[in-house]
């Protein structure tokens, strides 16, 4: 059957508008759509830098049974599971005690709890590195306080360390998700807390049911952008609990593997090609369950 | 050269100083005149501070020639390389490049005709065995051998002393009889015996390679679970970890800082550590040099090897003629060059003949008026062999992965297992 000669059909042939976007096309195919589909084609092979061949789907299968993969998957998950809910938690209370109309020093207060995010990354990571030191700021204080009788051996132990990175990340971006907070707070008519107050209802509860259900969508958001950032962890655990010649074990994330595969291992493209689609499978299963949790109920 | 200070050039100022300089690198390799060796190399003191001596010496001789030097962190030079080796376009390469020993026998097989043979152009002859072998493939010889990491044990012969023991005692021991030592001299002087983050795997590559063993065997092979050098190493690193006979420090900083300090009363490392220990001049004369422990295993030696890096002509390069020669006039045959460089930067370097200089034969007031570089350049030849293969990196993290766990009790039959594992599915 003869397509109907449609609006948007005419539109489709019409070599004028191609003319306007083909700039915009071309970019996007060699910077977006020609890495993506190489980086498949190369995750399909392995071997050791150029000397290469075709494995199919090899590479998954030697995902399963490494270990490596294994533990720095779960490292990763722990840092998602634990400092994820934390700093946005952290970072919702920060925004509604900020949010106080009659705060005073407000402006003061956001911007600096602002401030970290918008510090380097390596510049912040190597003062977290030193104040957390067998000698640094961080274990003199604590046993100044009586807290503890030998130092923590904080960037060295598999459970410390990991306590650390949490720390280092919630520092720099509780901040940054405040913000988005803060603004939709602002959206939110004032109204409808004021009709609150007159019936009673306590302050707790304002914030359980009238500022939470009305900041939903924008908790989604720094959820999602958040799990894609915390899965792409990387700068802090380099940064912060690397050693000597090696990653250290106990704070290996995805990220950082990818990086050994590539440039500190016997270079493994390909494989390291799979592990980073590990990721982007992981980031788009997390946001799909996250947005069907938040999805609007009838 | 200093091995445990490029990490922390890596990990801290690394990112930024890379962007920076690696641009500029690239786009000035580009307007490389004719005539005009370029080259890449790491740590400004030492690698670099030696390359410009170097081509100080050949362009006076060969005025046609001149030299791009290019500083890089080491992590960067190591990245450039390997990511432009992998694209296969090599008009951005330098013609000269650094590359620390361990990762050479990797690069050598991973990339397949990028690296230019110097066999026929230089004596490789001349140079110490062990540093010869590892550039070794198929027959040819791809590099020219530079610093050693000759490995040694400085120690405060005044804490010695306090805690009952003479500068005899301390020659060609075993590590349990170090242990020992170490015990004594903190109960009677209260320092620890040595400083050591307890994550580091270097002391056990220096166990290992002592008894002429490493993660494989001559022929490449996986050789962890009956390796009587890994497993003795493991046990000694329990030892250490069990009696806490040292001083845990993290990064390069804290650890020279505990030398400096006078925290501790040992440091056993590679020979690139001297001037680091010399930066701490009120305590010249207090320090000594003795020979590396050895391991409780037949054919362990009281000489090993940490670090060390050669220099390797890139085949695509414009100027490789010109490099390959450049290198054979100065690294492979200049003795005067080597006794420079030994006494302006404290390097070693593995051409033989270089020992029989004036510089190696005298001595050193800051230890005692010792003979120092005498003592390393002996130990050097006595350097054991061994096939560091192309899986070195995957096998230090598997080492370092079992430390914890060895730490909290586990038996190191166990931990050799798990090394294997890990080591096996890495390696495919």
């Amino acid at each position: 059957m003869a397509p109907k000669p449609t609006t948007s059909y005419r539109r489709f042939y019409d070599v004028n508008g191609w003319l306007f976007v083909s700039v915009a096309l071309g970019l996007i195919g060699v910077f977006m759509a020609y890495p993506i589909v190489r980086s498949l084609w190369m995750s399909l092979h392995a071997g050791q830098g150029t000397v290469v061949e075709f494995v199919g789907m090899g590479n998954v299968v030697r995902l399963a049974s490494d270990p490596v993969f294994l533990k720095a998957l779960q490292n990763t998950c722990i840092f998602l599971v634990i400092q994820v809910p934390i700093m946005l938690l952290l970072a919702l209370v920060m925004a509604s005690c900020l949010n106080m109309p009659n705060l005073r020093f407000r402006g003061l207060l956001r911007t600096a709890v602002f401030l970290p995010c918008v510090t380097s990354l390596v510049a912040y990571s190597v003062v977290f590195k030193s104040m957390f030191s067998y000698d640094g700021l961080v274990n003199h204080a604590l046993a100044w306080l009586g807290l503890i009788g030998e130092p923590i051996p904080w960037l060295n132990d598999p459970f410390w360390s990991k306590v650390v990175i949490i720390i280092a990340i919630t520092w720099r971006w509780t901040g940054y998700n405040m913000i988005f907070y803060l603004a939709a707070m602002q959206n939110i008519d004032k109204s409808i807390y004021e009709a609150a107050r007159i019936d009673g209802i306590s302050a707790y509860r304002r914030f359980v049911s009238i500022t939470i259900p009305n900041l939903k969508p924008v908790i989604l958001f720094t959820t999602v952008t958040s799990t894609i950032g915390t899965l792409q962890l990387f700068d802090e655990p380099m940064n912060i609990t690397t050693v000597g010649t090696v990653f250290s074990d106990n704070t290996l994330t995805l990220s950082m593997y990818i990086y050994n595969l590539s440039f500190k291992f016997v270079p493994n493209f390909g494989y390291a090609a799979t592990v980073s689609y590990v990721i982007v499978l992981l980031v788009a299963a997390l946001a799909a369950i996250q947005f069907y949790a938040a999805r609007e109920r009838n | 050269m200093n091995f445990a200070k490029r990490f922390t050039i890596r990990s801290t100022a690394a990112a930024m100083m890379g962007l920076a300089l690696g641009t500029t690198g690239l786009m000035t390799s580009h307007a490389a005149n004719a005539g005009e060796v370029t080259i890449w190399a790491w740590d400004p003191n030492f690698n670099i501070a030696i390359m410009q001596e170097a081509a100080k010496r050949y362009t006076a001789k060969n005025p046609g020639v001149t030299f791009k030097i290019v500083d890089m962190a080491k992590a960067d030079v190591e990245q450039k390389l390997q990511t432009t080796l992998a694209s296969g376009v090599t008009k951005n390469l330098p013609d000269i490049v650094l590359v620390e020993d361990y990762n050479a026998p990797k690069y050598l097989r991973s990339f397949p005709g990028a690296f230019e043979s110097l066999s026929g152009k230089v004596d490789h002859k001349a140079f110490a065995n062990y540093k010869v072998n590892l550039m070794t493939m198929g027959g040819k010889v791809y590099g020219l051998p530079f610093d050693t990491g000759t490995t040694g044990m400085y120690y405060r012969s005044d804490l010695i002393k306090q805690a009952g023991f003479t500068d005899k005692d301390m020659q060609n021991i075993t590590w349990d009889r170090y242990l020992e030592i170490g015990k004594q001299v903190e109960a009677k002087t209260g320092k620890k015996m040595f400083a050591m983050d307890p994550q580091d795997i270097a002391s056990i590559r220096i166990m290992m390679q002592s008894a002429g063993r490493w993660y494989f065997d001559k022929d490449g092979k996986l050789d962890i679970k009956n390796n009587p050098a890994l497993k003795a190493a493991l046990e000694t690193q329990v030892k250490f970890m069990k009696t806490g006979v040292y001083k845990p420090t993290s990064g390069w900083g804290e650890w020279v800082g505990a030398l400096n300090k006078g925290d501790v009363a040992s440091v056993i490392t590679g020979v690139w550590i001297t001037g680091s220990v010399k930066a701490e001049a009120s305590q010249s004369g207090k320090w000594a040099v003795a020979a590396t422990p050895r391991l409780n295993v037949p054919g362990s030696t009281n000489a090993s090897n940490l670090g060390g890096s050669s220099w390797y002509v890139l085949a695509a390069g414009k100027e490789k003629a010109a490099a390959a020669d450049f290198l054979n006039q100065i690294y492979a045959k200049d003795v005067d060059f080597y006794q420079t460089i030994l006494q302006s930067r404290g390097a070693v370097g593995s051409l033989l003949a270089s020992r029989n200089g004036k510089a190696y034969s005298e001595a050193d007031p800051f230890f005692g008026g010792d003979k120092v570089w005498q003592k390393y350049s002996d130990w050097m030849s006595k350097v054991p062999s061994v096939n560091y293969g192309i899986y070195t990196a995957e096998g230090d993290a598997a080492v370092a992965a079992q430390l914890p766990g060895l730490a909290q009790g586990m038996p190191v039959e166990k931990a050799l297992e798990n090394i294997h594992n890990q080591l096996a599915s890495q390696i495919k």
